[in-house]
């Protein structure tokens, strides 16, 4: 794209003159073989549409992991300024608080040895997958709304809530702002993937890239460990339903015009703003308590094939959300951040990363596309200084599903990911297919990137022993 | 007919018919076809819907087939009645309670389009979040 201005190898710009609609200008963290990905679909122009919501502040930021999307591209970053910057529920996806858990388990693969199979099974029986599942002792109405408030703090074990991004639980949620359909869209599914790319990994560490931080996150050499990719489920898709619906009606109150009417915003101190960030937060904290509950039907899968010891010994590592806005502050300015695949990145010293990791900064996990490799990253200076606090998310989608599966048939794969020793569960072979490596861009690449641009550096590689699939 | 768009992450549903009607017939009908088949016994579902322009009333009509299918496991077969008049639908939905195979998240507005064309059909495109 001819507007692109370069920066560094890894660091380009479009400037804002580029659109006579831009409030400020677009950047992209890419080197010149990702850059081609992303020119290739639509994202460059979907970062700039986002360039143009009222109250963005000094840049909007594509990851290199970014793809096309709707309204905001997948791997979009941008901060509005608070109190009258706009919040736009398109810019926090319908997935509200998609994200990824680690769960370190107290033993090395040689220990799982030939009990792996069993394992993975377990899990698969204990996680259902698939859309729309639900599971089997749901949550009755009133503890709905406890868990809307508080999030997992209420069931959870009090390690896995310190070690939960801002605690499990997002302060504002308001049940009240919660639809009756999002309500029963996800009241059954507490404790169930979901499809698409939501997984749940049984890994093992391969490589460890910074000893230090790797013992503070209690991380070794060939350990076992699970790691789980989920969301807000039904409820999160319903709210964000309600609010694009209600904002994309209030637009013309506001006076505000949008190139692409999927970033329908408000001000955020607009009654359909605080409305909507009530109703964010009770979903993003429903995903944090979801995905407790996974984490502990894992737990329960590893006490029958491990015993209650190993289970004991499972300790979670952090949970990292990658859709959602939060309020934080920058050069003393209150900000509202989405990040819509994007990882929160604090630096060492942040008084939000748990104490036993706040030397080392915030731990964020960055799954790798199915089959290949995982990484354990740590929040570096830069983050804050480039990119308000965010860094990547995951490998980024680079294939259609259906050019996906034209490449791959889904049986083909499984026995590809079985010839190398990885055992598979899941339930819909179409949706493993379109979940091949292929379809994703290298997430060896998309981290070296980050690193070299100084928003997160590796402490840790994984790679899969056992998928379960969504 | 209807045909799916080539796009990275989601779905874009096109749709051409000969009424305006005829474009929400065909939506259930490409939704239907991800929602998926199986048993079950039949259900009929009676709706009406509002919305200030026609292209939003697309949105709410699929929105509602997406709701149906999570909640109650509604796999929707056919439009056996369908009224359009003054930004309202009602329609009759027939079709069986099952397992849905592929669910769609939520119905976006990127894209949205829903008009009459130059040869007196009409065009309309949607992008599914799946």
């Amino acid at each position: 794209m001819s507007e692109l201005v370069k920066i560094s190898e890894v660091q380009w710009e479009i400037p804002a003159s580029a659109r006579s609609d831009m409030r400020v200008p677009a950047r992209v963290f890419a080197d010149r073989e990702l850059l081609a990905a992303i020119e290739g679909d639509g994202s460059l122009e979907q970062i700039q549409n986002v360039a143009t919501l009222p109250g963005v502040v000094e840049v909007a930021l594509a990851m290199p992991d970014v793809h096309q999307g709707y309204g905001f591209p997948v791997g979009g970053v941008a901060a509005m300024e608070l109190p009258d910057g706009v919040v736009s529920p398109g810019g926090v996806g319908y997935d509200i608080n998609c994200g990824v858990r680690l769960l370190a388990l107290p033993l090395a693969e040689a220990e799982l040895g030939r009990r792996r199979e069993a394992l993975v099974h377990e899990i698969s029986r204990e996680v259902p997958a698939g859309a729309g599942k639900t599971k089997r002792g749901t949550h009755r109405t009133a503890d709905l709304d406890v868990l809307l408030r508080d999030g997992p703090r209420g069931f959870g074990r009090t390690e896995d809530v310190e070690r939960t991004e801002s605690g499990g639980s997002l302060p504002g949620a308001d049940a009240a702002a919660v639809s009756e359909r999002a309500r029963e869209r996800g009241a059954s599914q507490l404790g169930t993937m979901g499809s698409g790319n939501h997984f749940v990994e049984l890994q093992r560490v391969v490589r460890l890239f910074d000893q230090r931080a790797a013992e503070a996150y209690g991380l070794r050499d060939d350990q076992v460990t699970v790691l789980i990719h989920s969301g807000s489920r039904g409820l999160g898709h319903q709210v964000c339903t309600d609010y694009v619906k209600q904002m994309d009606a209030a637009m013309r109150r506001h006076g505000i015009e949008l190139p692409d009417r999927q970033l329908a915003c408000a001000p955020a101190s607009s009654p359909e703003g605080r409305a909507y960030l009530a109703a964010m937060a009770a979903a993003a904290n429903f995903a944090w308590a979801n995905r407790q509950a996974i984490a502990d039907a894992v737990r329960a899968a590893v006490a029958r094939v491990l015993g209650n010891e190993s289970a004991e010994g499972t300790r979670q590592v952090y949970d990292v959300a990658h859709n959602v806005a939060k309020v934080e502050r920058y050069d003393g300015r209150e900000l509202l951040v989405h990040r819509k695949g994007a990882t929160r990145a604090f630096p060492a010293g942040s008084a939000e990363i748990p104490e036993p990791y706040r030397e080392l900064g915030q731990p964020v996990f960055i799954p790798g596309s199915m089959g290949t490799a995982s990484f354990v990253l740590a929040g570096e200076p830069g983050s804050i200084a480039l990119a308000f606090g965010s860094t990547c998310h995951g490998a980024g989608r680079r294939l259609s599903r259906t050019a996906t599966r034209k490449q791959i048939a889904g049986a083909e794969l499984r026995r590809e990911l079985e010839g190398r020793g990885i055992v598979v569960r899941s339930p819909s072979t179409k949706g493993l297919a379109e979940e091949a490596p292929v379809a994703y861009k290298d997430v060896d690449r998309v981290v070296d990137i980050v690193e070299r641009v100084g928003l997160s550096r590796r402490v840790a590689q994984l790679t899969p022993i056992g998928v379960i699939k969504g | 007919m209807f045909r799916w768009v080539e796009h990275t992450a989601e779905l874009e549903l096109e749709i051409e018919a000969p009424s305006e009607a005829a474009v929400f017939e065909e939506a259930l009908i490409a939704f239907a076809e991800l929602a998926g088949d199986g048993g079950g016994y039949p259900v009929t579902h009676e709706l009406e819907l509002e919305a200030e322009e026609s292209s939003m009333l697309l949105v709410e009509w699929l929105s509602e087939l997406v709701y149906l299918s999570e909640a109650e496991q509604f796999v929707p077969a056919r439009t056996a009645s369908l009224e359009l008049a003054d930004g309202r639908l009602r329609a009759t939905v027939e079709g069986h309670r099952g397992e849905p195979k592929h669910l769609v998240k939520a119905v976006t507005l990127h894209r949205l389009a829903l008009r009459q064309d130059d040869t007196a059909g009409w065009h309309a495109r949607v992008v599914l979040d799946v």
